[in-house]
């Protein structure tokens, strides 16, 4: 694996758009699926809005697979738990021991559904931005470039930082270092296996601060890019009226209760 | 007279918290276009040189400076780090830790430094392409820089800094970490930059490499200059041996067949074409075998 992003590259308008668009509008459909009351609400913004964004970004297949895949322990496990250990309530039905509860239902049918929005949300806007698109314009809108650095480095380096971890096992395994069997002896091949990958990663980081300063990272000078990220009038009007709807649903919420 | 065009004068250099000097009283004249070949055992105070000719020394790592280190006639001490860079360019040994980890394709890597000088999208676009040319990946445009091999990486380390177009390359061992393939695709880059008129500082282990295409050899030993001078006469000279220097097993040959009367020359080789050309003169008498 070559980087921690599952962007997945499509011909669409929906790639197209710009990504500080694209992030306003999953932090924008996040507010509104949490704030908004009623247990049908995160299904319907999913179904309604999160669904044809993906059919129009011709992500929808693996927008679904992704999503089922990470999210049906999490459902599996809030709809046992709720249902049979909700307290006092309806029983819905009796068998053995256990009576499971209405209200405990529609909890988990809401909190599922809660769950479902927001990875569907999250993984819909990194399977259509590319990360180093995204810092690139928010490096534009203001934001300190040593954080864009530091962000877009991580989802390329983690992965690498993995593979080192990895050489450094089977090299200290190679070495004689006994890395199985009980919990004292995993234990004590824990020293050997992290100092190697701390001190390394340390020296590391000296050099390639050294390398980036090297290509004026730390420049006075205003920056440009190599890549166009496209923008429009109409896409900036919409982020302001995204803020907007949310600030309202914030206080729909707050009333409410 | 002619400029140098890199300047160090009586540079003495400690890093902070350390007793003893890194490098003491160092003078190094450098013409523009020269290739000057540093060498020395390890803690020597070779990759600290290169450091000060970049300007990471001081302003980096902090630590005493005293002397003068200056590039085209503008001192160190004078300019800061992200203006001098733009005249010293700096590669070194692992191109594992030279990618910046921020651009997924080779060309927007190479791009990252011209980002950072705010050079115009056309212009940033020409000087890519043409620095892409000059050290031959024009292929691997569009491949992921962590999915290049070490000679790959180090190359695109290399165009990385070429493209900023700094008037002085100043290279810390760039072939160590290479396989032999690496290694010989690194050093073409690099002698065809040479041959260009680029100024270069280079630290080698490579004897052999280094007799061959540098102008000048300078011998490093515990911070000060052992010795300076060309290839031939540096690197054949006792004193490395002495000293500890790795040397060409051709020149340890040459000696000792000199000891035992069978090195007919005055001087020793260093390279293989050397060894053969000399060995070959005491043979003429001898009938040929093969040509």
């Amino acid at each position: 694996m070559d980087s921690l992003s599952i962007y997945a590259a499509r011909a669409s308008g929906l790639h197209k758009l710009n990504p500080v668009t694209k992030f306003s509008l999953t932090l924008f459909l996040l507010v509104l699926g949490l704030a908004l009351p009623g247990m049908w609400t995160s299904y319907l913004i999913l179904v309604l809005i999160i669904v044809p964004l993906a059919i129009w970004g011709k992500v929808l297949d693996r927008l679904t697979r992704i999503v089922l895949t990470i999210s049906w322990p999490f459902i599996l496990s809030v709809f046992i738990i709720q249902t049979l250990f909700w307290g006092k309530g309806t029983t819905l039905f009796e068998f053995g021991p256990f009576a499971p509860k209405l209200e405990g239902a529609i909890f988990a049918f809401t909190s599922s559904g809660r769950i479902l929005l927001i990875m569907a949300d999250f993984i819909l806007f990194s399977l259509a931005t590319r990360p180093d698109t995204l810092m690139i314009s928010l490096k534009q809108a203001g934001l300190y470039p040593g954080m864009a650095y530091i962000i877009v480095t991580t989802l390329q380096l983690v992965p690498q930082f993995a593979a080192k971890a990895n050489a450094i096992l089977n090299a200290q395994r190679a070495r004689g270092l006994e890395t199985q069997g009980n919990i004292l002896v995993r234990a004590r091949a824990l020293l050997p296996l992290v100092m190697p990958l701390v001190i390394g990663s340390l020296m590391e980081v000296e050099e390639r601060a050294i390398a980036i300063e090297a290509r004026a990272f730390n420049s006075k000078h205003k920056e440009t890019s190599l890549i166009e990220i496209p923008d429009s009038q109409v896409q900036r009007i919409v982020r302001i009226g995204m803020i907007v709807a949310a600030l309202l649903a914030i206080v729909i919420r707050i009333l409410w209760r | 007279m002619i400029m140098a065009i890199i300047n160090l004068q009586n540079v003495t250099y400690k890093y902070p918290l350390t007793d003893s000097p890194a490098l003491t009283n160092i003078n190094l004249q450098v013409n523009e276009g020269e290739f000057v070949a540093v060498i020395g055992p390890n803690g020597a105070g070779k990759s600290t040189l290169c450091y000060a000719i970049a300007g990471f020394v001081p302003h980096f790592f902090k630590g005493e400076l005293t002397g003068i280190v200056a590039v085209a006639g503008v001192e160190s001490h004078q300019s800061s780090l992200h203006e001098w860079v733009l005249n010293v360019g700096l590669a070194f040994q692992n191109p594992f830790n030279q990618i910046s980890g921020a651009k997924y394709t080779v060309f927007e890597e190479i791009a990252f430094g011209l980002e950072n000088i705010g050079v115009p999208r056309d212009e940033m676009k020409s000087r890519v392409t043409d620095a892409m040319k000059l050290t031959s990946i024009s292929d691997l445009a569009d491949r992921s820089p962590y999915s290049l091999s070490g000679g790959q990486q180090q190359r695109v380390a290399l165009t990385s800094i070429l493209v900023m177009q700094p008037k002085v390359l100043v290279l810390d061992e760039p072939t160590s970490q290479m396989d032999p393939i690496g290694t010989r695709e690194v050093f073409g880059v690099i002698r065809k930059l040479s041959e260009k008129g680029m100024t270069v500082v280079m630290v080698e282990h490579k004897v052999e490499w280094i007799a061959n295409f540098a102008d000048r050899v300078l011998a490093l030993h515990e911070g000060k200059i052992l010795l300076a001078g060309k290839p031939g006469d540096v690197l054949t000279s006792h004193l490395l041996t002495d000293k500890g220097f790795g040397i060409s097993r051709y020149t340890s040959v040459a000696r000792k067949a000199k000891e035992m009367g069978l090195w007919k020359k005055d001087g020793l080789p260093v390279t293989l074409d050397e060894a053969v050309e000399g060995f070959s003169q005491g043979r003429e008498n001898l009938a040929p075998t093969q040509k």
